[in-house]
């Protein structure tokens, strides 16, 4: 600043505080006050301070309700008339609480086929497990057959019989059905990881899918309240416009960053103290790719963002002109939930779907460290590209007043 | 002091601003007047670097201006507006730390002005929930805040009600009182005649008349008020003399020289007796209306 705009005060006294400029000396850097204004207004509204905690109750209980239906125990009595149906209902009560199953079966004794209807109709029996004068069985429910019921006696009747019979004819059931076992073999991963690897793949789609849309939306609609409001002409005299870009993109994938090791924590943590998924543990190094993944894929997500913040004049507009990202969002949702085989593999180095694809397949199978490593270089690149473009648009557009811009206007313009 | 030289601005095919030079010198207020559409709030972002000069450029203390001096600049755009949705304390100290301010300062700071605009009680109030002549002094507060070297300030008057317009009058004068330049539009005329040291007029894009109010007035036509008894309609036939209006006893005229003006006392007293005989200084307002008619 020049010393001639200071002149001494009218009374000659030398300049005022008011000249004492604390400048640059214990200030922080603009791109940083702009990160942490964005992090503090959302901490600071109560709607999204509820979101997360109702998010956040749901996750927990959602583990919690389904480890207590898994470990709830079925007792099922079953009225029978015959001693052949009580050894079928043994039978049943013997697979039900075979590795590790809490389903228990009770026979309870009928004089007559009707006395045994009549028990399951006063509700005193859940079933009435009868065989007719010509030997065929039926089972006899109220209104519905539990299929719990069904399967395990179903099961039971047929070794009963499949026993009786070979009994008949001299052999046993063991002899009849040697050489029919069959063994499944996987040449990658093992068959409890697979179902766990759906499990997760579905999670990160949807935590993937949610925070691009929840956070993304939050840039754009940041961007657009300050055009909208024209307090970007105040920002943009006092802080070059690309630390007011970089900021904002900053302080919302942290805070993306945040809600996403919350919530996935928190369902760690629940399945671990619920004693859900004894593999739990084989979650956490993809779990790791997928935070890590996600940020790459985040921040190119937040520079298109930006640049649709950028062209609407009014937080309206965004409804119209966020059509491409979304299908990009709605693409990578999709790999997650259905891609496999090479089209997955493929998928796994295409930026923002790699966020999702590539954690699937580290969980899936095995798979070198390179690969995932030239993903995240890949995912860099475009991040890094699309940001420089983005900023470039960002600063065009953001000055202008008037209605919404379209891509081809907004490179034309000059500032 | 600020120099404003050539400054040109086209919108397509239109010259919204052609070619415009004046000066903002230290500790004045120099009022920007022109009718609307004139290029006033494009000359205004064209200095604070928020639109591209297609010519000409600003200097301070004769360099060309940089970012970093606009940063320090105080700037009040013509289409008001921060965050609704934010208390304004905090609105107001997060705009400070971005002029470099520290956040303790930034807060005493906002707090003062403020207070001085009986908003201080207020700071914790979101902006939407102030009235709109409150969120203007609000809007003020956020330009004065980094005790700016400059002040550009479009329309900085309009909406406020009279005490807020003293308030606004005090703070200003005590930039003006610290060597700041300020320079600020208005449509405000009285308050152009009353605050301005300085006048810059534009009409359709183009520079009318600059310079301080004695400047202006020097070159602004002669006129003197004649007051006679029986009757002043002989000034017509004077030789010299161009009557702007009379009306019986009354007389305006406009006079090239000293000399006619003692002529015509003169003739006057030979005629009758001369009741008044002054030269009218035209108001700021005055001259404006003059050179942009």
């Amino acid at each position: 600043m020049s010393t001639e705009t200071r002149v001494k005060d009218r009374d000659g006294s030398a300049p005022s505080s008011q000249d004492a400029r604390p400048r640059s000396t214990g200030t922080q850097p603009p791109w940083l006050i702009v990160t942490l204004r964005e992090v503090m207004i959302k901490v600071r509204d109560r709607s999204y301070a509820i979101s997360t905690l109702v998010t956040l109750v749901l996750i927990v209980g959602g583990v919690v309700f389904n480890a207590f239906m898994m470990n709830r125990g079925d007792d099922f009595s079953v009225a029978v008339q015959s001693d052949s149906a009580t050894a079928v209902v043994q039978l049943a009560d013997e697979a039900g609480q075979a590795n590790d199953g809490n389903v228990t079966f009770t026979a309870v004794e009928a004089d007559s086929d009707d006395a045994a209807v009549e028990l399951v109709r006063a509700e005193e029996a859940d079933a009435a497990l009868l065989q007719g004068s010509d030997g065929a069985w039926q089972l006899t429910g109220k209104t519905e057959i539990d299929s719990g019921i069904t399967q395990l006696v179903g099961e039971a009747l047929n070794a009963f019989v499949l026993e009786s019979n070979a009994a008949a004819v001299g052999t046993t059931a063991e002899q009849l059905l040697s050489g029919a076992e069959l063994e499944q073999i996987l040449l990658e991963g093992s068959a409890e990881n697979q179902l766990l690897a759906t499990i997760a793949g579905f999670v990160f789609s949807f935590l993937f899918y949610m925070a691009s849309i929840i956070f993304g939306m939050a840039i754009a609609n940041s961007v657009v309240e300050e055009k909208q409001n024209r307090v970007v002409e105040i920002l943009a005299t006092a802080i070059p416009i690309r630390q007011l870009l970089y900021g904002k993109v900053l302080g919302n994938t942290i805070l993306a960053m945040v809600q996403l090791a919350l919530y996935g924590g928190a369902a760690l943590l629940a399945l671990n103290l619920t004693d859900t998924a004894d593999l739990v543990g084989s979650i956490i190094p993809a779990s790791g790719w997928f935070l890590v993944f996600f940020l790459f894929g985040f921040l190119i997500l937040a520079a298109i963002w930006a640049v649709l913040g950028s062209l609407a004049s009014r937080p309206e507009d965004l409804n119209n002109n966020s059509t491409p990202v979304m299908a990009l969002i709605f693409g990578a949702l999709f790999v997650g939930l259905f891609a496999s085989g090479q089209f997955l593999v493929i998928a796994s180095y295409i930026p923002v779907v790699s966020s999702v694809a590539m954690p699937i397949r580290v969980l899936n199978s095995p798979v070198a460290l390179w690969e995932p490593l030239l993903s995240l270089v890949i995912a860099l690149a475009a991040a890094v590209a699309l940001l420089h473009l983005g900023e470039k648009i960002y600063r065009r557009a953001v000055m202008q007043g008037g209605g919404a811009l379209s891509l081809r206007k907004a490179m034309k313009l000059e500032q | 002091m600020l120099q404003v030289q050539n400054l040109t601005r086209r919108f397509g095919e239109n010259l919204a601003v052609d070619d415009v030079s004046f000066t903002i010198p230290s500790g004045k207020m120099t009022g920007f007047v022109g009718a609307n559409g004139a290029g006033k709030t494009t000359t205004m972002r064209m200095i604070m670097g928020v639109l591209t000069a297609h010519g000409g450029e600003v200097l301070m203390d004769g360099k060309p201006i940089t970012a970093s001096d606009r940063s320090t600049f105080g700037y009040m755009p013509e289409e008001r507006g921060l965050y609704p949705k934010q208390p304004i304390l905090d609105q107001l100290v997060y705009l400070g730390q971005l002029h470099r301010m520290t956040p303790s300062d930034a807060r005493a700071q906002a707090q003062d002005l403020l207070d001085r605009f009986q908003l201080g009680g207020r700071g914790k109030d979101k902006l939407e929930s102030l009235s709109l002549g409150n969120q203007q002094r609000v809007q003020i507060a956020a330009s004065l805040l980094h005790r700016p070297t400059v002040l550009i300030l479009d329309e900085p008057f309009s909406g406020l009600d009279p005490v807020a317009v003293d308030s606004m009058v005090e703070l200003l004068r005590d930039r003006t009182a610290q060597g700041v330049p300020v320079l600020f539009s208005s449509h405000q005329l009285d308050l152009v005649d009353r605050l301005c040291d300085n006048l810059v007029v534009l009409q359709q894009g183009r520079l009318v008349a600059s310079g301080s109010g004695e400047e202006l007035r020097a070159s602004a036509p002669r006129r003197h008020r004649l007051t006679v008894t029986p009757d002043a309609g002989w000034v017509r036939e004077e030789a010299g003399v161009r009557v702007i209006d009379v009306a019986g006893q009354d007389a305006v005229v406009e006079i090239d020289n000293d000399d006619t003006a003692q002529r015509l006392l003169a003739t006057a007293m030979t005629r009758g007796s001369v009741h008044e005989f002054s030269r009218i200084r035209p108001s700021l307002s005055e001259i404006y209306r003059e050179v942009s008619q």
